[in-house]
């Protein structure tokens, strides 16, 4: 059975034109002008119950207007759309009890006092019984480790601290979907596995289905068995993210930094025979980048044995450079084999 | 999808010629940034019309009340406070306009700049914030001064008797001493928002301001009315000159010698206040850049 | 049945969280009582200085016109309480919080609500009824066995009007986001409700009468309990204009979320 299922959905917009100047802004007290922007553009997708889903793109592209028509925010300008066996925009009340919603840059606790009390609002707002609310927020609590922070005010929270939080406020009611709005969005690498972790858990054990906005691609590496990508209100990819990956990963870039002062020619040199472009920003620091197909140990291994590192870093390409891969050649599918129908759907309207 | 963004008016001058009058150039363009700041508020305001219509309506209809409220008090009597009922009436729809022209909402402004840590970043730009804000302030006052108060002076005087001043002298005082009513009041507003930094919620003290202006300033009711205790306390008080004195002018009580008389006052106000202001602004700064906000 | 005892825990459960939240800051609290009895003092003030300088206003003594100023402030403090939308332009639609609010199972209007009550406002009602009963026994007003039920009915279709026309206010940021906005305007206006509205011309009387009917936030119901024949009907039409104007502000509203959910922000 499908979790979420979108036939065709499109969303318009009316967006008002101010003329210029001081003529202009007194023509506009009388009349106004708009313009139509079309933010989602006639989209398809289906997503099984159980799945855990990447929704990318860059900003503007649409997704935060999917997610919105999704949660039952926004209604559809047209288009067919069924969330958890609901029309999100029919029965909103009703609906919202089976969804839980995260939105990374917005809190939706209580600033000003501890967490359990917004939690036990929570409760209340989505009647879960004593018991099962109990039950659910021990073994949140237990996984999240949140035990020392429930009495703490939310604005004496850190951010990663905010975030488990949030995790916790938007699974109370044990929703069977989750939407996730870039929830990793400026927390440091450990919060940002254990998120991870935590929300695998939850797939596993619960079933939940999710959906997730990120620009991170480790986010997506590390959670997502398929990538939903949008550009300019279109999909332009749907399926793994491995084939994403290999298609349009251009590379990756490792960064080294020396003990010893090291001339380029010298890492030039080692690495002579491999396709690969090093630049450096003084003698002790330089990177590689390195196209996929190399493996990049064969690369390490020339250097590591002759520099003398004091610390190596390995960048992968995220998704935003990827998307930008795939404007750059109008397709979602490789330059060489791309089909007629995207093609044409991509030139009508060409990203600038 | 951000609508809001297409109401910020984006700058739609013309480039300047630039490279003329390099000597210049530079106090030049710290000028032009304050006139941006008036016309920028000033396109800003337009944007809003639903405010704009129901705006007009209301002042109208506010004079209107406190036209017919004066007009129940003064019953068959013709003379209250010094003031005939012609007088009155004309007093109540002028200091109504007046009021559109300072009124302006910087104590508000400064105060959410303060709590939402926005202003160290304006803090830090090449102008003086207190004197943009005014000038933002400015821009809203000519607003309403154009398209409220020379409107609506017409439909009240269309519906009330309101009797305009003859005499050039007391236009001109009027107009003078408006521009210094707005000043005073920005000036408290100012210092109002600015306490922000020093009080954890102002929110009280915006609120009392506001009700301790429009009463003490004489816009409710004037204040040759008061019991004589309270209007010589309110005589010594900044309040007055905002709306009492050039309401007077307006209505022709104060005439002659007299104008340059209670204009030396808005003056002394407007150069006492200076003073709290700059301290205030000095101890913010303080505040912010020695122990981080 | 169930979802009336659902929205009582959840107004009970609101009503905890502000209380803890304040006792965090107490002394905002104190700032906020006393600003709002100061206002309220000011337009004491003004009632003072009038009947300094004359015996009647439009027929009304002092007395009558403090009392129906004391009438005046208690629907004025429920309505205060519950419904404070003031910044929802700002908070709602510009911060965006109205995404979280359509994510959650209860009424958009009614989450709105809770989440900006103010208990604070409701001593403003306490002094209301002093006035009342101090006034009320210098013109030595009998009291009956319907003065206490009449005059909850009356505040309830009082705080019913207020809800109406502010709330169909509010829903104007659906369609423009004014930051300053009508509403301080507005406020203005409904100071005017407490004065004899047979003072005003015509025009103003069916203004204040029917079109933004701050009268019947005031003078009208207050009339009943001052005997004052000439507006008894009025008074008792109080319930009617209640339940329109709830209507139209509630339907306001629910044309303006669905806007919302058409445009978004």
């Amino acid at each position: 059975m499908n979790a979420i299922e979108v036939q065709d959905l499109r969303k318009a917009f009316k967006i008002q034109k101010n003329r210029e100047g001081l003529k202009g802004a007194f023509a506009d007290l009388f009349k106004r002008q708009y313009q139509e922007v079309i933010a989602v553009k006639d989209i398809t997708f289906a997503i099984p119950q159980g799945e855990i889903c990447g929704y990318i793109g860059e900003n503007g592209a649409g997704k935060s207007t999917t997610i919105k028509m999704l949660t039952g925010i926004l209604v559809p300008t047209s288009g067919h759309l069924k969330v958890g066996g609901y029309v999100p925009y029919e029965e909103r009340e009703r609906f919202v009890q089976n969804i839980g919603v995260v939105f990374g840059q917005r809190s939706q606790l209580w600033w000003d006092i501890g967490v359990i009390e917004s939690f036990q609002l929570l409760r209340k707002v989505y009647r879960v019984p004593e018991q099962d609310f109990k039950k659910r927020l021990d073994e949140l609590v237990e996984r999240l480790k949140l035990q020392d922070l429930l009495n703490r005010p939310v604005r004496k929270l850190s951010l990663g601290q905010r975030m488990r939080c949030e995790l916790v406020a938007a699974l109370l009611h044990n929703p069977s979907i989750l939407f996730l709005d870039e929830p990793t969005i400026g927390l440091d690498i450990m919060v940002k596995s254990e998120i991870r972790d935590f929300l695998k858990d939850m797939n596993r054990e619960h079933g939940t289905t999710i959906l997730l906005t990120t620009h991170d691609l480790q986010d997506i590496e590390a959670l997502c068995s398929r990538v939903i990508m949008l550009d300019d209100g279109r999909i332009i990819y749907d399926g793994g993210l491995e084939e994403l990956k290999q298609r349009w990963g251009t590379g990756r870039e490792v960064l080294f930094q020396f003990g010893r002062a090291t001339k380029l020619e010298t890492l030039r040199q080692w690495t002579e025979g491999l396709a690969v472009t090093w630049s450096a920003e003084n003698e002790l620091n330089a990177k590689v980048w390195i196209p996929l197909e190399l493996n990049v140990s064969d690369v390490l291994g020339r250097v590591v044995g002759q520099a003398d590192i004091t610390d190596i870093k390995i960048i992968e390409t995220n998704t935003d450079e990827i998307v930008r891969s795939i404007y750059q050649s109008g397709s979602a599918n490789k330059p060489e084999e791309a089909a007629g129908s995207f093609m044409a759907e991509t030139t009508e309207a060409p990203h600038v | 999808m951000s609508k809001r963004l297409s109401f910020t008016p984006s700058s739609p001058r013309p480039p300047r010629p630039e490279g003329r009058n390099s000597r210049h150039s530079g106090k030049r363009l710290l000028l032009g940034a304050y006139l941006d700041f008036i016309r920028i508020r000033f396109l800003t305001m337009l944007a809003y019309r639903i405010n704009y219509y129901t705006g007009i309506l209301i002042y109208t209809l506010n004079i209107g009340v406190n036209y017919f409220t004066w007009k129940a008090i003064y019953g068959e009597g013709d003379s209250l406070g010094g003031f005939t009922a012609v007088q009155m009436t004309t007093y109540v729809a002028v200091s109504w306009m007046a009021r559109a022209f300072y009124f302006n909402n910087l104590d508000r402004e400064i105060s959410t700049d303060i709590r939402d840590g926005s202003i160290a970043i304006q803090f830090i730009r090449p102008y003086n914030y207190v004197f943009a804000k005014m000038m933002q302030g400015l821009g809203e006052g000519m607003f309403r001064f154009l398209l409220f108060m020379i409107p609506g002076m017409a439909i009240a005087m269309l519906l009330f008797p309101v009797q305009l001043p003859t005499a050039p002298s007391a236009w001109a005082g009027f107009l003078v001493m408006l521009v210094f009513s707005f000043l005073i009041n920005s000036q408290i507003n100012v210092i109002t928002g600015l306490s922000a930094f020093f009080i954890e919620n102002n929110e009280g003290v915006m609120r009392m301001k506001r009700v301790i202006v429009d009463l003490f300033s004489g816009l409710i009711v004037p204040i040759s009315l008061f019991p004589g205790w309270l209007s010589k306390v309110l005589e010594v008080l900044p309040f007055q000159a905002i709306t009492y004195l050039p309401g007077s002018v307006f209505t022709g009580r104060v005439q002659g010698v007299g104008i340059w008389n209670v204009l030396g006052i808005q003056v002394f106000w407007f150069a006492a206040l200076i003073i709290p202001m700059i301290l205030l602004y000095r101890a913010a700064r303080q505040r912010l850049f020695v122990q981080g906000g | 049945m169930t979802r009336m005892f659902y929205y009582l825990g959840l107004i009970v459960e609101y009503f905890k969280n502000y209380m803890k939240t304040r006792l965090t800051y107490r002394a905002d609290f104190w700032v906020e009582v006393i600003s709002d009895l100061l206002f309220q003092a000011t337009n004491f003030i003004f009632i003072l200085v009038v009947f300094m300088h004359t015996d009647s206003l439009g027929g009304w003594s002092q007395n009558e016109v403090i009392f129906v100023y004391g009438f005046f402030m208690v629907p004025y403090a429920v309505f205060s309480c519950f419904v404070n939308m003031w910044n929802f332009s700002e908070r709602y639609i510009v911060k965006g919080e109205m995404d979280r609010v359509l994510t959650r199972p209860a009424h958009h209007l009614f989450q709105i609500f809770l989440e900006n009550i103010d208990p604070p406002a409701l001593i403003g009602g306490v002094v209301g009824i002093v006035i009342m009963v101090i006034s009320g026994g210098q013109l030595g007003l009998p009291f009956e066995w319907w003065t206490i039920p009449a005059l909850i009915i009356l505040t309830l279709c009082a705080v019913a009007i207020y809800t109406g026309i502010y709330t169909a206010l509010t829903s104007l940021s659906f369609y423009s986001d004014a930051p300053t906005g009508i509403l301080p305007l507005m406020f203005n206006i409904q100071n005017y409700g407490r004065y004899p509205v047979t003072i005003y011309n015509r025009t103003i009387q069916i203004l204040l009468t029917w079109v933004i009917p701050f009268a019947f936030v005031g003078i009208y119901p207050a009339a009943l309990f001052l005997q004052r024949e000439e507006m008894t009907s009025m008074a008792l039409l109080t319930p009617v204009m209640g339940a329109i104007f709830l209507g139209i502000g509630l339907l306001a509203w629910n044309m303006g979320v669905k806007r919302y959910k058409g445009a978004g922000s």
